[in-house]
């Protein structure tokens, strides 16, 4: 027996959507869904748990992960309810959950938080240079060096902890039994989704947008192996240097397009964005933009003479990489995909 | 004896065709004694045939014409007029139902719908054969109306009723007019309080010279008919002498003195009040009054404020109407004992005390004590019922539980509202309340009729229980300060009028109108009408509506000073009658006494209440009644035609 709880609607308040209260029960959304079927029946019933305050369902739920936000529920929704952005703010939400430190929620929740952060890494950064007397060869091997620890440190003691938390909300608390050779044989399910996001193809809307954002992610993750691996700015190989730079101008291209959107609202997916949104897709933006720039005063060699871009580059590097990457939308892009994962492992039971 | 007669067998466009050889029935009529002429028709309806009808009539010289086609409930009166218009009595005009009782009933068996079609033809020819000329009935009419319960529906009616110049006496059994609708505070749309709409009709009806107020007043005795009923009233006496000036702060004292205290009504109990009393500040009539059955007549009030007197006797007064509006409202349903744990846990109460317990709480909503933060609304509590004998839908509970809701969390907007419904009913703008409701956070839950919410005290805490069909059955709970049960409508248990004026009840118990579409606002007692929550669950609007569609009718049918009435009625013929009563048990409408003339004691029927339903005929046992326009002769000459 659960007991109603009307306080957790306004949590959800905090997380973007305030409009799901309007519900009743229709059930128009999950008609028009193209995503929803027999065993995922979204998004109404998430909106009821909402509104009831039935958190566990929605914990132990995978169904915010198995919306690609289309949008043609919020347009068919007869009270304007919005349950598209509802999916949206529970993706949020759960982020925050998911996150064992408890910094995502905060940084959802207070945009003071969020500001106060970014600018505390980037006077901490800035500080740090200081230290290095503002040698630029130095403060350029310190970015190359704080890449690869970053990814090493981020990944092990903030998202590997929160992908198993995911795993232990969904598949081991509500206690379903799935046989440990699943987890293998459903493996490659987590690669495709991962690299592909072809579910958003199942979406009624233009398929530009998912095309877009399949470039854009083959451009960040090219990118990162380019100057982590390859080492974009200090290599002479006119390959790799080419390689980054189409790399780049990919990246800045279609975040820039895809500001141009959030401004402009002109689709039902960019209509209601949260700062987090912001933060993600205009970082984005900056990682191109100053890394494509960076390296095209290294080739024009006046970086020596212009530290401060560098500077600027390594600021948005480590804004991306300890606050939006572990505790921002960076992580939607393996919780997504996890879940597609963790799905077929409960269907194939 | 009518011999050119004209037959006219309507196909109804395919509707009777389909089934009904229309030109073998034709072909059987044409044949019968008496028939001048026999045609079948597309639609006898249509305004081409009707032409034709009235056509043949004159050119042809007939004397009486058969129409076969629907039932006369539908179109009797249109062949009635077309009979006038050819320029014969409309009562030599039968109508054969061959569509609800051939067509439509033997759609499986087309040869015998034929069948059956010939035989009523035949035995409408038979009946039209004997039928006479019949001039309606006129009898005089005074040109003033009772207008009984002096709520918001009756006060309306008064008023609309006067200003069309009839004489009004608007009667209140209370002391004080307004009703329920003076009970309620804010309504929707309007936003305006009971108080204020009930102080402005007030103020109206106090100021029309044509309109007489009797409070405190009830209709002990009915004689006559519609057009002159004679009525007459006992007016209770108010204890208070009439046009004193009265001094308010004794009066506050007088009633701070009294020693009797009960259960106020007024605040559906939630309170007490002294047996001198005045509900509200501005209620009107501005005058307090002493409830005679409570009162012990100690004398302490009087002592304090010499305006009161207790030695008022109660008044008796005669009045002549010529129709009567009843606008007696409804009551709320009182939930049994341990119904959702009415009466048996103590933060259980019905919507109407919640709504009054709103307006005496100040800046924290306090019951039993406890400051109110969760409350749970049970619905359709005494309607919809499967095993009780509610059957119906209260049709205005859903939209003021909402609206409660609406006001409460205004007044107090940390409150939690839950909503545990059968399915929400808020039709036409009331709508827009049900939406404000949810998106303010309110929380809706339903169920179905037969796994009602449970209430249950554990520990301090009231929990109501619900398996929620929009959260695929699953069982929720809530944690509730305060359950409010949103009782429906049931009828007043009326005593006196039912039996004075025997006004049919339906099913429900609430008054029966004629006809729910065609005549909704008249009773089968001529010069009876009714309007507002006595003939169905209604809302302020609703019963205003019909309050004026009732007051006009009513306005309609006296103000000529004449009242024409339908010829078909029975007859006593006097040379058989030997009274014995039987007929006058039979009579549903008090229509038959008993007279004296030349010293035999004979039956009578009263012109203006018979209503012609023949309940009287069987019973004699000498066979002295008949009915006009149904004579025996007719009626036996029609079976015959029908037997062979």
């Amino acid at each position: 027996m659960a007991r109603i709880n009307p306080d957790f609607a306004k949590e959800i308040f905090k997380y973007g959507n305030d409009d799901f209260n309007a519900c009743y029960n229709c059930g128009n959304c999950t008609a028009v869904c193209s995503l929803s079927d027999k065993d995922n029946s979204f998004p109404r019933k998430m909106v009821r748990a909402t509104v009831l305050g039935l958190d566990e369902k929605i914990t132990s739920s995978l169904d915010p992960w198995l919306c690609y936000y289309c949008g043609d529920c919020a347009t068919t929704c007869p009270r304007q309810a919005n349950p598209g952005e509802l999916m949206m703010s529970l993706r949020r939400w759960l982020t925050a959950k998911y996150d064992w430190t408890g910094l995502s929620g905060l940084m959802y929740k207070s945009l003071f938080f969020s500001l106060f952060s970014f600018i505390a890494v980037a006077i901490a950064v800035i500080l740090f240079s200081a230290q290095l007397s503002f040698n630029t060869e130095a403060i350029m091997h310190f970015g190359h060096q704080f890449e690869m620890w970053a990814i090493i440190a981020v990944f092990t003691l903030i998202i590997t902890p929160n992908l198993a938390r995911m795993w232990w909300f969904v598949i081991l608390k509500p206690d379903i039994k799935v046989k440990f050779k699943t987890y293998f044989r459903e493996f490659k399910e987590l690669l495709i989704h991962m690299f592909t996001q072809k579910r958003t193809l199942g979406c009624d809307d233009s398929q530009t947008r998912w095309f877009m954002h399949l470039v854009l992610v083959f451009g960040y993750l090219a990118l990162l192996f380019t100057t982590v691996v390859l080492d974009w700015f200090g290599t002479e190989n006119l390959f790799i240097i080419l390689l980054g730079y189409v790399e780049s101008i990919a990246i800045l291209v279609i975040t820039f397009i895809f500001v141009i959107g959030r401004i402009k609202q002109n689709r039902e997916v960019n209509k209601f964005s949260q700062p987090s949104d912001w933060f993600f897709v205009i970082w984005l933006f900056l990682l191109g933009f100053t890394a494509f720039i960076v390296r095209g005063f290294i080739d024009l060699s006046i970086i020596e003479t212009n530290l401060w871009l560098y500077l600027f580059h390594l600021i948005v590097l480590v804004q991306w990489a300890l606050i939006i990457v572990p505790f921002g939308k960076w992580t939607h892009f393996l919780y997504r995909s996890f879940a597609m994962y963790f799905e077929k492992v409960k269907q194939a039971l | 004896m009518k011999n050119k007669i004209g037959v006219y067998i309507c196909m109804c466009g395919s509707n009777i065709s389909d089934y009904v050889d229309v030109e073998k029935v034709k072909a059987v009529a044409e044949k019968i004694d008496g028939v001048h002429v026999a045609k079948t028709t597309m639609f006898a309806c249509a305004d081409s045939t009707q032409q034709e009808i009235e056509n043949d009539i004159k050119e042809q010289n007939l004397d009486a014409i058969v129409v076969a086609s629907c039932s006369p409930k539908l179109h009797l009166y249109t062949f009635r007029n077309v009979a006038i218009r050819g320029g014969i009595n409309p009562y030599n005009y039968v109508q054969v139902n061959i569509r609800e009782q051939g067509s439509w009933a033997h759609s499986n068996t087309p040869p015998l719908a034929t069948e059956k079609a010939i035989n009523l033809v035949k035995g409408g020819i038979e009946r039209v054969k004997h039928s006479k000329e019949l001039t309606p009935i006129k009898i005089p009419s005074v040109n003033a109306a009772a207008v009984i319960g002096a709520g918001i529906a009756g006060m309306r009616a008064a008023l609309e009723l006067a200003e069309m110049g009839t004489t009004v006496h608007l009667i209140e059994r209370e002391h004080f007019v307004g009703g329920r609708t003076s009970q309620w505070n804010v309504l929707f749309t309007t936003n305006e309080t009971g108080q204020e709409v009930i102080t402005r009709l007030y103020h109206q009806i106090n100021s029309h010279r044509k309109i007489t107020l009797y409070t405190g007043t009830e209709i002990i005795e009915k004689k006559g008919s519609v057009g002159e009923f004679n009525l007459t009233l006992k007016i209770k006496p108010r204890y208070i002498k009439p046009d004193c000036k009265l001094d308010k702060e004794k009066l506050e004292k007088a009633i701070a003195v009294c020693p009797i205290e009960v259960d106020d009504d007024f605040n559906f109990n939630i309170t007490k009040r002294k047996a001198i009393y005045k509900n509200f500040d501005s209620e009107f009539p501005e005058i307090p009054a002493i409830d005679s059955e409570l009162c012990n007549k100690c004398g302490e009030c009087v002592k304090i404020c010499d305006d009161i007197d207790l030695n008022q006797l109660p008044e008796e007064k005669i009045i002549s109407v010529g129709a009567i509006q009843l606008c007696t409202g409804f009551n709320p349903y009182e939930p049994t004992k341990g119904e959702f744990g009415y009466k048996e846990i103590d933060n259980v109460i019905t919507l109407q005390q919640f709504k009054r317990l709103i307006e005496l709480n100040g800046a924290k909503l306090i019951y039993n004590n406890k400051e109110i933060k969760n409350i749970a609304y049970i619905y359709c509590v005494g309607s919809r019922q499967i095993d009780g004998p509610n059957k119906y839908c209260s049709r205005y509970c859903c939209t003021s539980a909402i609206h409660t809701s609406v006001l409460v969390k205004k007044k107090y907007p940390h409150i939690n509202n839950f909503h545990f419904n059968r399915g929400i009913r808020t039709y036409g703008k009331q709508e827009k309340l049900y939406h404000e409701a949810s998106e303010a956070g309110d929380i809706f839950l339903q169920s179905f009729e037969e796994a009602p919410p449970q209430v249950e005290k554990t520990g301090n805490e009231t929990i109501v229980k619900i398996k929620d069909i929009l959260t695929a059955n699953e069982e929720l709970e809530v944690c509730a300060d305060l359950v409010v049960l949103v009782t429906g409508m049931v009828p007043r248990e009326y005593e006196g009028i039912v039996h004075l004026l025997k006004v049919p009840l339906g099913r429900d118990k609430f008054f029966n109108e004629v006809h729910p579409k065609l005549r909704p606002v008249e009773t089968v007692i001529d010069g009876v009408m009714i309007s507002g929550a006595c003939q169905a669950p209604l809302n302020i609007t609703e019963s205003v509506k019909s309050a004026l569609a009732a007051g006009s009718k009513v306005n309609s049918l006296i103000s000529s000073g004449e009242i024409e009435l339908e010829p078909t009625m029975a007859i006593v013929h006097n040379d058989r009658c030997n009274w014995c009563d039987e007929c006058t048990n039979a009579c549903p409408y008090n229509a038959i006494s008993k007279v004296i003339v030349k010293g035999k004691e004979l039956a009578e029927v009263s012109k203006a209440l018979c209503k012609g339903c023949g309940m009287c005929l069987p019973v004699c046992p000498v066979n002295a009644i008949d009915l006009i326009g149904y004579t025996d002769i007719e009626m036996e000459s029609m079976i015959e035609a029908l037997v062979n």
